[in-house]
């Protein structure tokens, strides 16, 4: 069962820190080439490519399951690491590989299809007396059922897309005259987005704040927390900033959730690294939200103070290793706080920059840690989400983390593209956030600047240009253009010229 | 005949940067060491790294700076990641500023229409946001070639008129943009 | 001469009174309509106490002052006159919109006429400064004979001296072919119009409302019209282009431009060039990148940046040296050559071949763009302005295809065939009759019907096409391309090849002139 080689069916950032992983395993590792950034970074760090440039297909590249089956198998590679996002939830790829003998490194496919589908994540969690918010836990059929359920669990309700995510095909509705209109709007919705018209209905929670719990288990039945994240820190259901451990939980809450979390894990009989994702209200009532079953974007944070190497414990369980660790073991140490640096214009509403990074320059410390997919010259494309790299910074205490954050920001140096730079900076400087206290209203509610910005910083910038249309001028005033040479030519050419007047 | 010059042959020159808000910093003499803004003498030093950034240095702190655009007199410049943007004005243009903005027509819508017959890749803005002359609002395809189409101005954007995968003749109109 | 006689002070009353006229009150007027006067445009065009006016004291004529006000002002509304812009003598007429709306009367006329005649003469560049309100009703026939008489030496000097026009106000009925004749068109934003006939006249006749800005003002020639190839913000800055400008070009047509000494002097590898130009060829760039990559550092000066963009066109500098830039732009409809950018490109090379500047052509063009509207307009005969404009050029021809080069306009964009000195090709050119995915829809029309899976089959004879005929390798080997080089070098290239062609001469047979396609 010994991994020898490993295909990622992945790009950017997370291709690159699978292959760290890997490597130290001394597993040979695979990437996939695309027509849409063939000079990209995590090509250079595989040991093979694989080429799907030339592309004859509607499908992407990185969703196309047969290709990369295909691949997979002439290839002789024994696993895949699907990352996060394209394939890494779908169970029909997680299935065609168990189908075809290949290590799909994550859950079973019949996990990742239960966890998949939230009414039946919250029918497992509601049996497993997990707290839930209370609601429909099923799909409504029509909007006088809606009605019903909502007068029983008062209002305001939430309707959700079953099969949904990201926001979409979800509506809040404040009292009941509201409901029909919402419950229309909101399954047209499901539908266009998901081809699925299914909706549930639960209880809304104003302002609460996003505390996830990273699980870890093994095939042989050993199960383990790794203490919780906190994602607050979101833009239109974006995570943007997050943090490990959370100011919001003490010892008791962390022993109760991790536990409500493992309890779900168990219920399927989960293996690989996961993720439950809780609703905690400002009286400390935390609910389960859903479970994700693959390895976050935000895991370095809790790489960080666990001193855990997640992706190479994720191949070890699927190599049917042992887990190697109790949950007595788990220490959780300092705070560390990761910022997503995103290809995206704060000042234009986070529309994504493209363009080429002209120059990066990173900050150095132990204490800093980069996962970047991006060099010099790499181009940002529109074909992909707009993350270029993480900063993850670690501190003893939170207050140190934040100020190492702020520090290591002002030296994360970047020509060329627009990132999310200046608004890591002030949600880090931002007072309430400093003090700890935040939810998932905070960016809405309660930043009035979406970007950090010195008191002397425009004058800067105005110094800087005037400088250089002062320069401008003067080189134009002061370069010496010489006329005479352009009387002084060969006879050959003078005579020739005259002559054909 | 020699035209008798008028203008005296002042050492100093000055600059008026004036951003959108119509804020306006004076700088004078930007080259030499008596560097004033607004009056006040600054100490501001431009350097360039190994690594082919630009910095600025001011009160002991290093502030990363880029001119990102560059159009005759108008300036973006991207500090510590934050854009700002300067139209620079010697006192004469300025003057002249001042008196065109008094004149300013009000405001207008800006129609853009398609510049020849394809279909819509991606229409990059939405009701409402603003945007920059020159900022990409959508992707045409014709001949092939995907096409970049920018706003013809600077303003709101007031309509849209078409979605992706429409497909579009000349002159179609596209977008309402107003002024 | 008795210094307190009488000769003397008449001497001194004319240049107090010359003062007066040009002072404060003249600025005032000017001032407050956020533009400057006659006089402080020329002090800002020349260098400093050069500027030697001629002229100054001639009386408006009296003609016809029975239906008008004639005002009693010396010079008759327009400063003529000689000076050193950058060292160099031009010469130059500057309207007075003070006196009379700078009116052409027939005195003013012959005062521009003269001041021509001489820039001829000594072969010197000529700016003319334009702020006029049009022909002086009042002096009727006369006036319009000076505007007749401007016009042809405009066109007499075409081509043997560079002609500049800067509009600072409006330019309005005959007015507007003075600059229309000239080499290049600046206007000032907001402040200067152009047109053949005003708004007052198209209320009158065709009943529309529309303003004298959105009739002919700078951004309407700048973008819709193509008439004016520079628009700047304010007046200050338009003469810094208008010197700008004056660096790139010789004096006359028998000089070569002038030189920078201190220019780039590196010839050193430029890797960035290999990342330039996209794999997928359906993927556009910014050619500007391009050429900025291979000139002297900074000095692209790019001409009408904002008509036609699918055509770029410019001056820059190799090794301090001027050379006329004709690039497609690939970013803007895919790089299509159409009536416009045909136009545009046909008109900067007469100038650049009238004036011995050497012309790069940067090539990357999937061919004339294609429809209704194009072909009812005439894209044929713009289309053979600009191949008979390459072809009858004489200046060194250098072309480097970047990337496509498909059909007539392969032809068009300085081919071997059609004159070129040196034609390179980088290794990503497709240098063929048609793209692949047409090519094939012909050549495999049968097969294709016949498939079960055409476009699959399409996609794989496309790549073989691309592979087999669609590549500068093919054309290397039959001498249509010089040699194909690694884009990392052709700053290198171009500095020798346009040296070994400095002493280009090609005979041209006698003749009266050529028949352009017009």
């Amino acid at each position: 069962m010994k991994i020898k080689s490993l295909l990622i069916a992945n790009r950017g950032e997370i291709a690159i820190r699978i292959v760290k992983s890997a490597k130290k395993l001394g597993i040979k590792t695979y990437g996939i080439k695309t027509a849409k950034e063939p000079n990209a970074l995590y090509l250079s760090h595989v040991d093979h490519i694989i080429d799907f440039t030339e592309s004859a297909e509607e499908i992407p590249e990185f969703l196309d399951v047969e290709r990369i089956i295909e691949a997979t198998k002439s290839n002789q590679i024994d696993a895949i690491h699907p990352g996060y996002g394209f394939l890494a939830e779908s169970p029909y790829f997680a299935k065609r590989c168990e189908e075809e003998k290949i290590n799909f490194i994550g859950p079973s496919a019949s996990v990742i299809y239960k966890m998949g589908n939230k009414t039946i994540a919250k029918q497992i969690a509601n049996k497993h007396n997990v707290p839930l918010l209370k609601g429909s836990l099923g799909s409504v059929k029509d909007a006088k059922e809606a009605i019903e359920i909502a007068n029983s669990i008062g209002y305001p309700v939430i309707l959700k897309a079953a099969a949904g995510g990201g926001g979409r095909g979800m509506r809040i509705v404040e009292k009941e005259s509201h409901m029909e209109k919402m419950f229309k709007m909101a399954t047209s919705e499901a539908e266009k987005a998901f081809n699925d018209p299914t909706v549930f209905i639960e209880k809304y929670v104003r302002n609460p704040r996003h505390i996830e719990f990273q699980i870890i288990s093994d095939k042989h039945g050993n199960f383990i927390h790794l203490g919780e994240r906190e994602c607050s820190v979101q833009r239109k259901h974006q995570k943007l900033l997050e943090e490990s451990p959370s100011v919001a939980l003490n010892d008791s809450l962390r022993k109760e959730m991790g536990e409500a979390a493992l309890s779900i894990a168990k219920a399927v009989d989960y293996y690989s690294a996961g993720t439950v994702e809780f609703l905690l209200d400002a009286d400390k009532n935390f609910f389960f939200m859903e479970m994700n079953t693959r390895i976050q974007v935000e895991h370095p944070v809790t790489e960080m103070v666990t001193g855990l190497d997640l992706i190479e414990l994720q191949i070890r369980i699927a190599q049917n290793e042992p887990l190697p660790l109790q949950q007595s073991d788990v220490k959780l140490k300092g705070w560390a706080i990761e910022c997503r640096i995103n290809a995206e214009d704060v000042q234009a509403g986070f529309s994504p920059n493209l363009g080429m990074i002209d120059k990066i320059m990173y900050p150095k410390s132990k204490n800093i840690r980069i996962d970047s997919g991006v060099k010099e010259s790499s181009v940002i494309t529109p074909y992909y989400d707009s993350m270029i790299a993480k900063l993850i910074v670690f501190g003893d205490n939170r207050e140190k983390a934040i100020q190492n954050s702020i520090n290591a920001l002002n030296k994360f140096w970047i020509k060329g593209i627009k990132t999310t730079i200046p608004f890591c900076k002030a949600v880090l400087t931002h007072k309430k956030f400093k003090k700890g206290d935040f939810n998932t209203s905070f960016i809405e509610k309660e930043m009035v600047n979406l970007h950090f910005e010195g008191e002397e910083d425009e004058m800067l910038a105005a110094y800087l240009a005037t400088f250089d249309f002062a320069a401008e001028l003067e080189t134009e005033r002061t370069t010496y253009v010489d006329f005479e040479q352009g009387k002084k030519m060969s006879p050959w050419v003078l005579n020739k010229r005259l002559k054909s007047l | 005949m020699k035209l008798s010059s008028k203008k005296s042959k002042k050492e100093d020159h000055e600059y008026i940067a004036v951003n959108s808000n119509n804020n306006k910093f004076k700088i004078r003499n930007p080259f030499s060491e008596e560097v004033k803004v607004n009056s006040k003498k600054v100490d501001i030093k431009i350097f360039e790294n190994e690594n082919g950034f630009t910095y600025l240095v001011f009160k002991k702190k290093k502030y990363l700076a880029e001119i990102v655009e560059k159009n005759q007199n108008r300036y973006t410049v991207l500090l510590n990641g934050v854009s700002y943007s300067f139209s620079i004005e010697t006192p004469i243009s300025y003057k002249r500023k001042k008196y065109l903005d008094k004149q300013k027509s009000n405001s207008k819508t800006e129609i853009l229409s398609a510049p020849m017959p394809g279909k819509i890749i991606d229409v990059l803005v939405e009701e409402n946001s603003l945007v920059k002359e020159g900022e990409p609002i959508l992707i045409l395809e014709a001949m092939k070639m995907q096409n970049e189409i920018g706003s013809p101005v600077s303003g709101k954007i007031k309509k849209v008129l078409i979605k992706k995968n429409d497909a579009v003749l000349k002159d179609d109109l596209l977008i309402e943009i107003e002024k | 001469m008795d210094i307190n006689g009488k000769l003397y002070k008449t001497f001194l009353d004319r240049k107090q009174q010359y003062e007066l006229q040009h002072g404060e009150i003249a600025e005032k007027k000017q001032h407050s309509k956020g533009k400057l006067t006659a006089r402080e445009r020329i002090e800002l065009l020349f260098d400093p106490d050069t500027f030697e006016e001629i002229d100054a004291y001639s009386i408006t004529s009296k003609t016809g002052s029975e239906f008008g006000k004639v005002v009693d002002a010396f010079g008759d509304g327009v400063i003529i006159g000689h000076g050193k812009i950058s060292g160099r003598l031009a010469f130059t007429y500057s309207q007075d919109f003070t006196v009379m709306g700078g009116s052409l009367g027939s005195v003013h006329a012959k005062k521009i006429s003269k001041i021509q005649d001489m820039a001829l003469k000594m072969g010197a560049p000529m700016i003319g400064i334009i702020d006029s309100g049009g022909a002086r009703i009042q002096e009727g026939v006369a006036s319009l004979a000076g505007y007749a008489g401007i016009f042809h030496r405009n066109v007499k000097s075409s081509g043997v001296i560079p002609q500049l026009s800067v509009i600072m106000g409006p330019a309005a009925g005959g007015a507007v072919y003075s600059p229309s004749l000239t080499d290049f068109v600046f206007m000032t934003n907001k402040t200067s119009y152009m047109f053949v006939t005003g708004p007052n006249v198209v209320k009158e006749v065709l009943n529309e409302d529309v303003t004298s800005e959105d009739l002919g003002g700078a951004q309407v020639h700048m973008k819709k019209s193509g008439i004016a190839q520079f628009v700047y913000e304010d007046e200050e800055n338009t003469f810094f282009g208008v010197k700008k400008l004056l660096s790139y070009i010789p004096s006359n047509n028998l000089e070569n431009p002038p030189i920078v000494d201190c220019c780039d002097k590196n010839d050193k590898e430029e890797p960035k060039l290999r990342d330039i130009v996209p794999d997928d060829a359906n993927k556009p760039y910014d050619v500007k990148e391009v050429i900025n990559l291979i000139v002297d550092k900074g000095t692209f000066f790019e001409i009408a940046e904002n008509f036609a963009q699918n055509i770029v066109v410019g001056f820059a500098r190799l090794r301090g040296k001027t050379l006329g830039i004709i690039a497609n732009q690939p970013k803007v409809l895919a790089g299509c050559l159409d009536i416009d950018s045909s136009v545009k490109g046909a008109r900067f090379i007469r100038f650049c071949d009238s004036f011995n500047i050497p012309l790069l052509t940067l090539e990357d063009v999937p061919g004339f763009l294609p429809g209704m509207d194009q072909e009812h307009n005439g894209i044929i005969r713009h289309g053979a302005k600009l191949l008979y404009a390459y072809s009858d050029a004489t200046v060194p021809k250098i072309t480097v295809i970047l990337r496509k080069s498909y059909g007539g306009a392969y032809c068009v964009m300085n081919s071997k065939n059609l004159g070129g000195d040196f034609n390179f090709a980088w290794p990503t050119a497709e240098i063929a009759v048609m793209g692949p995915e047409g090519a094939v829809s012909i050549l495999y029309k049968n097969e294709l019907a016949n498939s079960k899976d055409p476009d699959k089959l399409k996609k794989e004879l496309a790549v073989k096409y691309r592979e087999e005929i669609a590549n500068p390798y093919v054309a290397d080997e039959k001498g249509y391309i010089d040699e194909v080089i690694d884009p990392a070098i052709t700053r290198k290239k171009l500095i020798i090849a346009f040296e070994a062609l400095e002493n280009k001469h090609l005979n041209v047979p006698s003749r009266k002139h050529g028949n352009i396609p017009l």
